[in-house]
């Protein structure tokens, strides 16, 4: 009798440690997930196969691009943020083709889908020694433009791999609703 | 004899009482309620919310032209568009509408999956991001030689959140399920005017 009641709150022992266990400890999505390289705009952000940094914001209203020897003007829900960037590739050629602007409550918003025929977008190969600039084109909405973060990683699922995480900094929503600084209409044309 | 017939009625009356039990257990948690409860009408004039997505249908019409919103349709075939304004509730930017809206059989074959294009510009499913509504054109082809409907039926599928998937414990939606179904007045062209402000 002694024996069995003593197996039975051995049981429940190891149920709370295990429960214990569960609850406390990071889930496995959290452990797998994507390492992050931190830094802000201007500061070269340096990970595991490529380096990026971040030169400038901008915000429009409107897009200004040419669609095969067709001028297109694009506008948006929101507003365009256009982050112009340059990546190098440490030892080894390599292609990073995922970005992400994660506002400051937290919503990410992906590349827009809307100009994949553009060129300069990613994902852009990049070599050792052959330094590459580009444009990130994301479709946001103007509240979550201030204290955003850019996140660039080389594959979509940036499992156990480096993503640069870059802290965008302050932007000042004006009296009509859209971040300091934007123009009506962005040419795109325009050499990066 | 008489000892083997007493234990087998005993093994019986065990037995009997168990599946009694399991099948008690199985009607309290709710085994026998689920199955055969109709669906939910929806208005059309409505917001119609199913977790992932905020649906607000704005306009149906059948055209002929060779082209609906940049889609190439068959030829001398027509097709059925539906707009409707849809905005992403989730954090993330996202393009899981594709099974979110069925038309009836009766008006289109359920093997034919739409065409599902921005009206902005015409981009064939771009991703839609977080908080921000757009409005979607739905194009489904019909069939040859069917006639204009005066209106057709619509179900919608929502799916359920799990914040963690049994297999790379990632948050996701899953287990698409019919939400309700709504009937949607086909109007006469693209210019006509959209059923809710």
């Amino acid at each position: 009798m002694m024996r069995k009641s003593a197996n039975i709150v051995l049981l429940l022992l190891a149920v709370v440690f295990c429960y214990g266990l569960q609850i406390s400890k990071p889930h496995y999505g959290d452990l797998i997930g994507p390492i992050p390289a931190r830094g802000k705009l201007a500061d070269t952000v340096v990970g595991r196969a490529f380096e990026v940094h971040a030169e400038k914001i901008e915000f429009a209203r409107k897009l200004k691009v040419d669609q095969f020897g067709r001028q297109k003007v694009l506008t948006t829900g929101g507003v365009w943020a256009v982050v112009t960037v340059a990546f190098a590739a440490r030892a080894e050629s390599t292609v990073v083709s995922v970005a992400s602007w994660r506002g400051p409550t937290g919503l990410t918003y992906d590349q827009t889908e809307r100009l994949s025929f553009m060129n300069g977008l990613l994902p852009v190969a990049v070599d050792p020694g052959l330094p590459r600039k580009a444009r990130l084109i994301f479709e946001v909405r103007p509240d979550q433009a201030n204290n955003a973060t850019l996140l660039i990683s080389e594959k979509l699922v940036a499992a156990l791999d480096s993503q640069a995480e870059i802290s965008l900094g302050p932007v000042t929503i004006t009296a009509d609703g859209l971040p300091g600084g934007a123009v009506d209409t962005l040419d795109m044309a325009e050499p990066l | 004899m008489l000892e083997s017939a007493r234990s087998r009625l005993k093994a019986w009356t065990v037995a009997g009482i168990g599946t009694a039990a399991a099948i008690a257990a199985a009607g309290v948690l709710g085994a026998f309620g689920a199955r055969h409860e109709p669906l939910p009408v929806l208005a059309p004039a409505s917001q119609i919310d199913i977790g992932e997505w905020l649906l607000r249908p704005l306009k149906a019409y059948v055209t002929a032209e060779k082209y609906a919103y940049g889609t190439l349709l068959k030829p001398g075939g027509k097709a059925l568009v539906l707009e409707v304004e849809m905005t992403n509730r989730t954090a993330k930017s996202t393009k899981d509408y594709f099974d979110v809206l069925q038309a009836g059989s009766t008006v289109v074959d359920p093997a034919t999956k739409p065409f599902i294009v921005l009206t902005r510009d015409s981009t064939m499913s771009p991703e839609l991001h977080p908080g921000m509504p757009e409005r979607m054109a739905y194009i489904w082809q019909l069939r040859d030689g069917a006639a204009v409907p005066a209106s057709f039926d619509l179900t919608v599928i929502r799916k359920t959140y799990k914040p963690r998937d049994n297999l790379y414990g990632l948050p996701g939606w899953f287990n698409p399920t019919p939400a309700g179904t709504l009937t949607i007045p086909v109007g006469a062209g693209p210019a006509g005017a959209d059923i809710q402000p």
